[in-house]
């Protein structure tokens, strides 16, 4: 993993919270949701909050390894966690070619699953668009970008 | 970050097959998984119950693993059921609707005494 970029000001976007990168290779989303898990941990979000932004980033990380990367270790997931004083927003970008997935995909079908109709997989879309405020997806001939947003309230965390 | 690769103990309990996950429920957890369920299975329950007391991770592969055990306990009429999940994954149970299929209990104990009495 590249170590965490010192914050920055951004006029646009907000503060830089953390902007850093690991390997495509299997487990690593773990690696990227406990560094963003504590990277936002000063803007108040905890419990229940921190633990859906952390199953969001992890699920995305991991289709970004999978779908974008082919889990080739020296392809690189960018990320990068941004705040604002209304919300909260991780980017995280593969360097898959071809159109971006689809973010109104269908709920997975529980029923058809167990009965052997669709794969058991095909779970993680799913799970990062139940885990977050808004989830946008764009890309272009070289890399695809998941963003999540969590809106913040007073207290700092959703 | 170092991969916690998931342990399964299997023992019976009033009856009920009992596995004890230890680690991380996702891709890695594959053999050890289904090896357990299969050695459970050996001793013919009626009632399998995951015990998630010691998993800290469950990612979208491990839900996948989930449901394919479910699918295999309904196939061979059996209750699977869970307990000691965490706040966060009974969501998660919730809203990929694994819940509605097997029920999730807040202990072993719980789970053991509505299972011996059903």
């Amino acid at each position: 993993m590249t170590d965490p970029k010192p914050a920055r000001a951004d006029a646009d976007l907000g503060r830089t919270l953390a902007d850093f990168s690991v390997p495509s290779e299997p487990g690593n989303e773990r690696m990227a949701m406990e560094t963003v898990a504590e990277s936002v941990k000063d803007l108040g979000f905890a419990g229940e909050d921190l633990e859906r932004i952390k199953t969001a980033v992890a699920e995305a990380t991991m289709n970004a390894m999978e779908h974008g990367n082919h889990y080739r270790p020296e392809v690189p997931v960018e990320l990068q966690v941004l705040a604002t004083d209304r919300d909260l927003l991780v980017r995280i970008t593969d360097r898959g070619s071809g159109p971006p997935p689809k973010e109104d995909a269908d709920a997975p079908d529980i029923l058809a699953k167990l009965e052997g109709v669709q794969t058991p997989r095909g779970w993680g879309l799913f799970l990062i668009k139940s885990m977050v405020d808004e989830m946008n997806i764009s890309g272009d001939e070289g890399h695809h970008t998941v963003e999540l947003i969590v809106h913040r309230t007073a207290e700092g965390g959703k | 970050m170092d991969v916690r690769h998931l342990n399964v103990e299997v023992r019976l309990e009033d009856g009920i097959a009992v596995l004890d996950l230890m680690g991380e429920i996702n891709g890695f957890a594959e053999e050890a998984l289904n090896a357990a369920y299969a050695k459970a299975e050996a001793q013919d329950p009626r009632t399998i119950l995951l015990n998630f007391e010691e998993v800290d991770y469950i990612n979208s592969t491990g839900i996948a693993l989930i449901v394919g055990l479910l699918a295999k306990a309904r196939a061979a009429h059996r209750s699977l059921l869970a307990c000691n999940l965490s706040e966060h994954y009974v969501e998660i149970f919730n809203i990929t609707r694994l819940s509605d299929f097997m029920s999730v209990f807040p202990d072993e104990q719980t789970a053991v005494v509505e299972a011996s009495g059903s």
